[in-house]
Formats: structure tokens, C-alpha cells, sequence
């Protein structure tokens, strides 16, 4: 079983993760752009293009600006999960060392990689229930959802907890080390038995699910967004305005009398 | 009032009204293999509609945020709501997740009465893209709501407001049905309107050879805001422009936006370019009339068949551009009433209209008062997609869907002491908001921004 989790599944994951997603973008990018259906006001130059993507990445914009209470719990939520995925990459690859590229002791260094990750992991699980909590409150968002936003949030509440759990209780952690030893030996196509630690196969277990879940839900949205904002936000310059044969120049003409009637009409 | 299993529904046209927008009705027993093929069709062509389907995360924000649901609390009026009616068909038939779990996903089987959902929601719709503002993902449920109305005029569902005004286009270039002697009558009389109110000769120049402008009046401001179409006449005759109406075009607005994109829309603007094409113009000018802007601004690009020679461009992108450049006389004392702007939808999502009108009408009136969310952030008036219906039941839903335009206005305080102006550039915001302002008691009255320029000039 742990061969099948540890050496065989990750290699099905990865390619079902890839060929899914590919499999989505191409239903996407086969349908068209049919009409000009541009939001104003109009970006006037592709700066201010980025600069809309930007804000909606980075801030989320929108929704602090339409609704504080989903912010509150969506933004810290994805920022965390932005820095416990890039900290799962450096941390491991450095060893938890990659701190001392900006001068820290590697002491140091393995403490903050360790109080990062500790910090950001208990504001993804917070966010996280925040938003279950939310869910299940308001009566609008309760309505529209189905079994599936749920078991979203359980699974990378799922997740989450495991990962927290092995940091707060090192006892029953993972070092850096023999979790590098073991990554390295998939992406080199070597695979190695996987760490002898429950707590481990099953966290590992877990992300594996989402990511086999992945391009068949809405977790898609991370591509959605710029599939659709791609349409929504672009570049529109207006005409000119200037009515031809109207000359003010010389001021206002004077009022023209009309000779019979208020109506010309040419052909009836 | 028609009802499906609990359902309200709009009045639908019969199979005469079908016949005569060239549409067969589909029998109820076929109704569902057909949607599915529709929708198939709909979803490999329009990307909008697909993202909408797959990435919406379900984040509830758009509830707040749309005046229908705010109205109503009625679930189904969430946007994300309203593109689950047939996100749950979608997924059923056109995603593996949908065909393998659909328990897990929400999705469901296509019937009947999925369809008569599909009828009863998504003519409650505005399509107002506000949604589309306030998403994190720009995903815009007017897509979704435009795909679906083409479907079921496809499956013979379509209001019989709208049917109607489809063949009255067809048979006359305008959605009142006013032959030409009609619409010259009617203009003779606003010229003499003119004339006794504000004293000038204002001539009303119809299928006028060689002009250099051709303008596009709303068909409704020939009955019910006569203002808008004077006050058009005397600001070209003002600035000395040579113009013309076209009669076989009298027409700003475009059902074919609303009900069916494809042949309804793009007989319009055939229509549009035959007839600037046999009058000689230089330029085609735009009314007072929201959707039908959008249809012509950014429409007419992606659906004309032949090269347009003509710029096209809005009234009030002119006016504004006369008054900024100082070329234009105004007394705002005309005027002096407390004066707040609704910004049409289309004007200020879909047109990038709103900045233009706050110059034009702050050079007209002594007093304007903003409302609180404006421009691009505004609330629809409730009436956006034509979805003015006059049944009592349905009447009763335009005013809900009113409620927070109502709120906004009296926020403003213009209507405080009964002498009040709502100013709504766009002839559906007129028609719904004319009995909206009595229903909500607001002490306004709705004025056209040109109704409002007309006055205000200053002649010599």
C-alpha cells in the first residue's frame, strides 16, 4: 500500500494533474471570443490592463471592495496557502536553510523556515474554517452550494491539520532531510520508499487527491481567472468626438429660420 | 398570469407571434434533446459562457451585490444562483465530473421543468453585468443569461414583449410600430411643441438626402419622452449640424441583444447600414437608449456583413464634448430643480458612458446631487433587458427589482421636497422608472439628460 501511495500514485497524479488541466484550458481556448464584451471604464493602455490583474491577484480587490466579511477570510486564506506552497519548495529544497541567503545563521535560518511555516499554516487552517463557517451561515452562500464546495474545504482543511499538527508536534513531524530524499528520488524517476510516518503518507496522500481532483472542480479558478479576465478587461479606445459640417468657431450660427413647417421630409 | 408549478412567469408569445419572428416552436416532448444540442452548440462558441461555467467558486459575493436578489431573496436570483439552473445541465452532460459524480458537483438530468426554470429566471435578469463588476474573476452571468435566451427563443420561449417588438422592427424600423407618415406627423407636432415652449423653429429633418449626421432616436421617444427627441433637434439645430432621422431606422434600441443575437440582432444592423448607406451620411449619432448603445457600440463590429464606413458614436459623447470645449450656450437657472443622475447599465459597464454625462449635465442644472455607487458600480433600475412587463404579477417583481434604485434615489434627498429629477439617459430606465418613482413615492420626476441640454440653451 505505502509502495502504491509513495512510488506509483504520485507518477498517476502528476499526470492526470497535467493532461486535466491541458484538457480544460483547450475546451476553453476552443471557444471563442464572439463579441467586444470589455467592462468599463476602458483600460486605455495594457499597463492599466495589468495593473486590473494586478489588484484582483495580489489585493483581491474586488472583494475587499464589495465584501469586506468574504476578504477578511478568502485573502489571508490564499496568501497563506501561496507561502506554505513556495515554503514546502525552498524549505525542503534548502533544508530549511535558505535564509541564510539573506545573512541569518543556518540556526537561524531553520527556525524561521520552521516559525514561517508554523505561522502561515494556522492562518490557512484559520481561514479555511472561516470560510466553512461562512458557508454554512449565510443563507445566500449556503444556498448555492452543492456536497462538493464542502468537501473542498474538508479536504484541505484535511490537509491542513495534518501538516500543522506534524509541525506543532515534531515528534511526530518530518525532517527536512529524508522528505528531500525522498522528493528527489520521484523527479529524478528514482523513486525510494516513502518516509516511514503515518502522519506523512497521509498528508501526502491527501494533496494527491486534490491535485487528481484538481482540473475536474472549481480549484480550476486559478486558471478561470485569467481565462475570463483575458475577455473582461482589455484595451478600448473611443472615436473621436466632433460632428462633421458643425463649425462653432466663429460662435454660436445664428438661428436659422425655417421657411415653411418644422418637418422636412424628403420622399413621402 | 401564466405559472409553472409555483413559478411566475412573463406572458410568452404564441405560436402566431412565433411564426411571425420566423421561429417554429419546438413541441414540449422534444424541448430537452434540443436544449441539450443548443447548448452544446452555445458552450464549443461562446468562451465567455464556459468560464462562467467552470470557474465560478461558489463565493457568494454576487448575492449583495444584485439588486434582484436583493429585491426578492429569492435564491435563484443570485447570479451564481441563476447560472446554476443550467450549470447543474452543463455539467451533467459536458464535464466528466459531471457524468461520473453529479451527485458530489450539483449536476442534474435536463427536463421540462428545468427549462421552465430556465424561461422563468433568466427573464428575470436585467443583464446589468453588475455581477460581472463585483466578481473576483470578472465572470459575467449576462453572458450566461443571453446564452440561455437565445436557446429558448430557439426552443420557441420568448416573451411575447419581446416577440412583438421583433416584428414590429421588422415591419416598420422601430419597435412602436409608427409608419413613416406616422413618425412625420408625430415630429411636425414636437417641432411646433418647440416652437410654442421655447419659442424657436426647430426643424425635424426625415430621409433628409446628403446629410452629414445621421441620428438614431429611441422609437419610444416619439411617444413617451418627447423632451429627449426636442431636446436632440435643438441641440443639432443649436450648433447648425445637417441631420436627418431615418425613417425606415427610427430606431435606437436593439431587441436582438436581448432575445436572440443572431438573426434578429444582425437584421438590425443590416438595417442600420442600408440606411446611412442610401442617405450619404458622414457620421451616425446614437440616442438616449441603453442597450441599444451597447448593441450598436460594441456590437455592430462583430455582427455587421459588410465593412461599416461610419463612426458611430453617443449623443452625449458630443454634447459633452461641445459643452467642454465651451461651444455651447447654457443657462442652468432653467433648470432649477435638484437634479440626480442614474447611470444606465450599459452606459457604464458595457460603453465606458459615464464621465461624459456628469459633464454634460453639470453644465445644465444648478444642483446635481451623485447617487451613493454610481457610475460602473450602479444599481439597475430594474427594468434592464426589457423585462417590463405589465401582468400584476409581474409588475409586482419590477417593482422589487426597483427597490434599491428607490433606496439610492431617496439617499440623494433630491425628491425631499416633490420637485425632484431623476435623470435616466436610456428609454427602458424611463419606462421603468415613470411608474417606479410613483410606486416608491420618491417625488422625482425621470428626465432625459438631452431633455434637460434642450432646455438649458441659451438662444440668440
Amino acid at each position: 500500500m505505502t509502495f502504491f501511495i509513495g512510488q506509483v500514485l504520485p507518477y498517476v497524479t502528476v499526470v492526470i494533474f497535467t493532461l486535466g488541466i491541458l484538457y480544460r484550458l483547450w475546451r476553453w481556448a476552443m471557444a471563442r471570443i464572439v463579441h467586444n464584451i470589455t467592462l468599463s471604464p476602458f483600460p486605455q493602455s495594457n499597463a492599466q490592463v495589468a495593473g486590473i490583474y494586478a489588484g484582483e491577484i495580489v489585493l483581491f480587490r474586488n472583494v475587499f471592495l464589495f465584501d469586506k466579511g468574504l476578504w477578511i477570510g478568502a485573502w489571508p486564506m490564499h496568501v497563506a496557502l501561496g507561502s506554505v506552497i513556495g515554503g514546502h519548495v525552498v524549505g525542503i529544497y534548502f533544508l530549511g536553510k535558505q535564509f541564510t541567503y539573506i545573512g541569518l545563521s543556518e540556526h537561524l535560518s531553520e527556525q524561521m523556515s520552521a516559525l514561517l511555516g508554523t505561522v502561515f499554516g494556522l492562518i490557512m487552517f484559520a481561514g479555511l474554517l472561516y470560510l466553512l463557517y461562512r458557508r454554512l451561515a449565510i443563507d445566500s452562500v449556503r444556498k448555492i452550494s452543492v456536497p462538493g464546495d464542502y468537501l473542498h474545504l474538508l479536504l484541505l482543511l484535511g490537509i491542513v491539520s495534518v501538516g500543522n499538527f506534524m509541525r506543532l508536534f515534531p515528534a511526530y513531524g518530518l525532517e527536512y532531510g529524508p522528505a528531500r530524499e525522498y522528493i528527489t528520488g520521484l523527479v529524478t524517476l528514482h523513486p525510494v520508499p516513502i518516509p516511514d510516518n503515518p502522519l506523512f503518507i497521509i498528508h501526502f496522500l491527501l494533496v494527491q487527491v486534490l491535485l487528481i481532483v484538481f482540473p475536474f472542480s472549481k480549484l480550476m479558478h486559478l486558471f478561470g481567472m485569467f481565462a475570463n479576465r483575458w475577455i473582461m478587461n482589455r484595451v478600448y479606445l473611443d472615436p473621436a468626438p466632433g460632428l462633421p459640417g458643425v463649425d462653432l468657431s466663429k460662435g454660436v450660427p445664428v438661428v436659422r429660420a425655417v421657411s415653411e413647417g418644422g418637418v422636412t421630409s424628403a420622399g413621402v | 398570469m401564466p405559472e409553472y408549478k409555483g413559478m411566475k412567469q412573463a406572458v410568452r408569445a404564441s405560436e402566431e407571434d412565433l411564426r411571425k419572428i420566423h421561429m417554429i416552436p419546438v413541441p414540449d416532448d422534444q424541448k430537452a434533446d434540443e436544449a441539450l444540442k443548443y447548448l452544446d452548440e452555445m458552450r464549443k462558441k461562446f468562451r465567455s459562457f464556459v468560464t462562467a461555467m467552470e470557474s465560478c467558486v461558489k463565493c457568494g459575493l454576487c448575492a449583495e451585490n444584485c439588486h434582484t436578489y436583493l429585491g426578492t431573496r429569492d435564491p435563484n436570483n443570485i447570479p451564481a444562483g441563476r447560472a446554476d439552473l443550467v450549470r447543474k445541465i452543463y455539467r451533467r452532460y459536458f464535464t466528466p465530473e459531471g457524468r461520473w459524480f453529479g451527485k458530489l458537483v450539483g449536476a442534474e438530468d435536463i427536463s421540462l421543468d428545468v427549462i421552465e426554470e430556465w424561461y422563468t429566471y433568466f427573464y428575470q435578469c436585467n443583464e446589468c453585468r453588475r455581477c460581472a463588476v463585483v466578481c473576483p474573476f470578472g465572470l459575467d452571468t449576462c453572458e450566461v443569461t443571453m446564452v440561455m435566451r437565445q436557446i429558448l427563443h430557439w426552443l420557441g420561449m420568448v416573451p411575447k414583449l419581446h416577440a412583438h417588438v421583433g416584428h414590429a422592427m421588422e415591419l416598420t424600423g422601430n419597435h412602436t410600430g409608427l409608419p413613416k407618415p406616422g413618425l412625420v406627423d408625430t415630429l411636425e407636432f414636437l417641432s411646433e411643441e418647440i416652437k410654442d415652449e421655447f419659442g424657436v423653429d426647430v426643424p425635424f429633418p426625415v430621409d433628409k438626402p446628403d446629410s452629414d449626421i445621421l441620428y438614431i432616436p429611441s422609437s419610444a421617444d416619439f411617444l413617451l419622452n418627447p423632451y429627449t427627441l426636442m431636446g436632440a433637434a435643438m441641440f443639432f439645430h443649436y450648433i447648425g449640424a445637417n441631420w436627418t432621422i431615418p425613417s425606415t431606422m427610427a430606431e435606437a434600441g436593439n431587441f436582438g441583444l436581448l432575445f436572440d443575437q443572431q438573426a434578429t440582432q444582425r437584421g438590425n444592423v443590416m438595417r442600420l447600414l442600408d440606411a446611412a448607406e442610401k442617405l450619404g451620411v458622414k457620421k451616425i449619432v446614437w440616442g438616449e437608449c441603453g442597450h441599444g448603445w451597447r448593441a450598436a457600440k460594441m456590437y455592430i463590429p462583430t455582427l455587421a456583413d459588410r465593412p461599416v464606413r461610419w463612426p458611430i458614436t453617443h449623443l452625449h459623447d458630443e454634447t459633452s464634448y461641445y459643452v467642454q470645449t465651451g461651444q455651447l450656450k447654457l443657462d442652468p437657472g432653467k433648470n432649477n430643480r435638484p437634479v440626480t443622475l442614474h447611470d444606465p447599465c450599459n452606459y457604464g459597464r458595457a460603453c465606458g458612458l459615464a464621465e461624459n454625462l456628469r459633464i454634460t449635465l453639470n453644465a445644465c442644472v444648478p444642483d446635481f446631487r451623485e447617487m451613493t455607487l454610481n457610475r460602473e458600480k450602479n444599481f439597475c433600475c430594474g427594468g434592464g433587458s426589457a423585462i417590463l412587463f405589465d401582468d400584476p404579477e409581474m409588475y409586482q417583481l419590477r417593482i422589487k427589482f426597483s427597490q434599491k434604485k428607490a433606496d439610492q434615489v431617496r439617499e440623494t434627498g433630491v425628491g425631499n421636497n416633490g420637485d425632484g429629477v431623476l435623470c435616466a439617459p436610456c428609454s427602458i430606465c424611463k419606462a421603468q422608472l415613470y411608474p417606479m418613482v410613483e410606486e416608491h413615492k420618491l417625488g422625482v420626476e425621470v428626465k432625459g439628460l438631452i431633455d434637460l441640454l434642450g432646455r438649458a440653451l441659451v438662444w440668440n
